[in-house]
């Protein structure tokens, strides 16, 4: 192939990445199934906010958590556990909370984890995590939109998908089409 | 000085605004802004019953609307626990690889056309007729085809549609080594490619890339091989990738994906078995979650769906790939050239209609 390095506009040119691309599928305990390895790591470290945990069916795991810690635990979900993509970030209003499920997934490891926070009615706030995935900015400022949930220390919280003077957020319940 | 590059204007393909700050001809920075086609359909859904949400999720992205509508039913399935006949698997895998097929030619048509090359746009759009008239004479309409059910798929194939497919197969394949020649024997096509619009294996990660993008940034990972759903852990191909990360590679990993699914499609077909192609689903789902993850052609879709025991949705959340991949815009333009930015942004396969919902 002829070179045509001419065009490149940025410092570094194409860049010298593994060249096979396949994920090292190491496993993080040897020994241990590593769904197994983070329900225990998760309930080891954050044991008293940790409201339930279980495994819904093979690939996939569930966790509930108090909002408190977390920052702390998706710190440690992507640093210690090799969680390294954010998918998606929902946002449902029940009749007496809201709950925002996180689902988080390992490339490493084939895990999703699928994390839920409840928040009261009157207060629907939690810490951004999009210091720690930057994926997350986008989908906080989508739940901020339309489900009105507020995110504590977001570099920009902002409407997103409906005009910036819009006065409601249309995904609750009390909001009637 | 920030110029606004849309929201009408030919690099953009729908209705989308991206915000670029130049310095001289150098991008210092950019950022998107969407949501000029919200639809809204998230709140829709809360009204309508679990099968009229079907036409709607097809709606999703007029570029691969099967993709969505076959999501839905499998998250739906999920949530209500259905088992779909092993016919339908095949018949959706089918299906579905003529979408991708479908959307990536026309994405390849839509890329010719920004880089200034009439003839591959042409060329393309004319070798994707031959799929979308195969979807038509199965489902009855050409952009939107409503034909996956929760529980399997609306009707059989019809007589003599799985020749027709091999026969597709075979002329899409003849095609696709003449469009490797046509556009990598292209100077200016490849001048406008390589070592453009570099996005780095950390960023990909970090940003929640997906998709092709993502692979052509050295991650091979794909949920069709790597977290299989339907029948396709039954089936022999390539998760294609490459390490580069720029547009040609981006490019270069359609391409390849496109002889993956011709690859699906004939093993596909082979491999079918007779017998039912559609369960009867129950009308109202339990109270509970579902989760349905798709290999989309642009990415991961996702859907989380929230039952109440009624026969609607207490909630749908629908995950965009295309959503989150312009968001990491910024991180690809950054330091290229004004000219670039078509090429760069082209080359995500941008599709407003699932970006904005």
């Amino acid at each position: 192939m002829e070179d045509y390095r001419g065009s490149c506009m940025r410092e570094g040119g194409r860049s010298n990445q593994d060249p096979t691309g396949n994920i090292e599928r190491a496993p993080l305990t040897i020994g241990e199934d590593p769904e197994e390895h983070v329900l225990r790591t998760i309930n080891d470290e954050f044991g008293k906010s940790v409201e339930g945990s279980e495994r819904v069916r093979a690939g996939l795991i569930r966790a509930r958590l108090a909002r408190d810690s977390l920052y702390d635990a998706c710190k440690l979900l992507r640093d210690d556990l090799g969680f390294e993509h954010l998918s998606m970030i929902s946002a449902v209003d029940y009749p007496d909370r809201f709950e925002i499920v996180y689902h988080i997934n390992s490339y490493q490891s084939n895990i999703m984890l699928e994390l839920i926070v409840k928040l009261p009615k009157d207060d629907p706030t939690v810490d951004s995590i999009s210091s720690i995935w930057g994926g997350a900015n986008w989908n906080e400022r989508e739940s901020y939109d339309l489900m009105g949930i507020v995110f504590n220390d977001h570099p920009k919280l902002e409407r997103i998908l409906l005009p910036k003077d819009t006065m409601y957020h249309p995904l609750r319940k009390d909001f009637r089409m | 000085m920030w110029i606004n590059m849309g929201p009408q204007h030919p690099m953009t393909h729908g209705l989308w605004n991206l915000r670029v700050k130049v310095d001289g001809e150098t991008i210092v920075d950019a950022e998107p802004e969407v949501g000029y086609l919200h639809r809204g359909i998230e709140k829709i859904c809360e009204n309508r019953t679990y099968p009229q949400i079907i036409p709607l999720a097809d709606r999703l992205c007029y570029g691969s609307s099967l993709t969505w509508s076959h999501l839905y039913c499998m998250t739906v399935e999920d949530l209500m626990g259905v088992e779909v006949p092993e016919r339908a698997e095949y018949i959706r895998v089918v299906t579905l690889e003529m979408q991708r097929l479908a959307s990536h030619l026309m994405w390849l048509a839509a890329y010719a056309v920004d880089l200034g090359m009439m003839a591959g746009f042409i060329y393309s759009m004319r070798d994707r007729e031959v799929l979308v008239d195969l979807l038509q004479s199965l489902s009855g309409s050409r952009l939107t085809y409503n034909y996956p059910r929760i529980g399997g798929v609306a009707h059989d194939l019809p007589p003599n549609w799985d020749r027709e497919a091999l026969r597709a197969c075979n002329y899409i394949e003849t095609r696709l080594k003449e469009y490797e020649d046509l556009y990598e024997g292209s100077k200016i096509f490849m001048m406008r490619n390589v070592d453009v619009g570099l996005l780095t294996k950390e960023d990909a990660l970090d940003l929640g890339v997906t998709g092709p993008p993502l692979r052509a940034s050295g991650v091979r990972y794909d949920m069709r091989k790597d977290r299989p759903y339907s029948v396709y852990s039954d089936l022999d191909f390539e998760v294609c990738s490459r390490p580069e990360g720029d547009c040609f590679a981006r490019y270069r990993v359609r391409i390849d994906e496109m002889w993956e699914s011709c690859k699906i499609i004939r093993q596909a077909i082979q491999r079918m078995p007779k017998g039912k192609w559609r369960t009867v689903a129950p009308r109202n789902a339990p109270v509970g979650t579902g989760l349905g993850r798709v290999e989309d052609p642009r990415g991961e879709g996702m859907m989380y769906v929230v039952g109440d025991g009624s026969d609607k949705p207490y909630r749908l959340k629908i995950r965009s790939p295309i959503f989150i991949t312009v968001s990491a815009a910024p991180s690809m333009l950054v330091g290229y050239k004004m000219a670039d930015v078509v090429a760069i942004m082209g080359g995500l396969d941008m599709c407003i209609g699932e970006c904005d919902r």
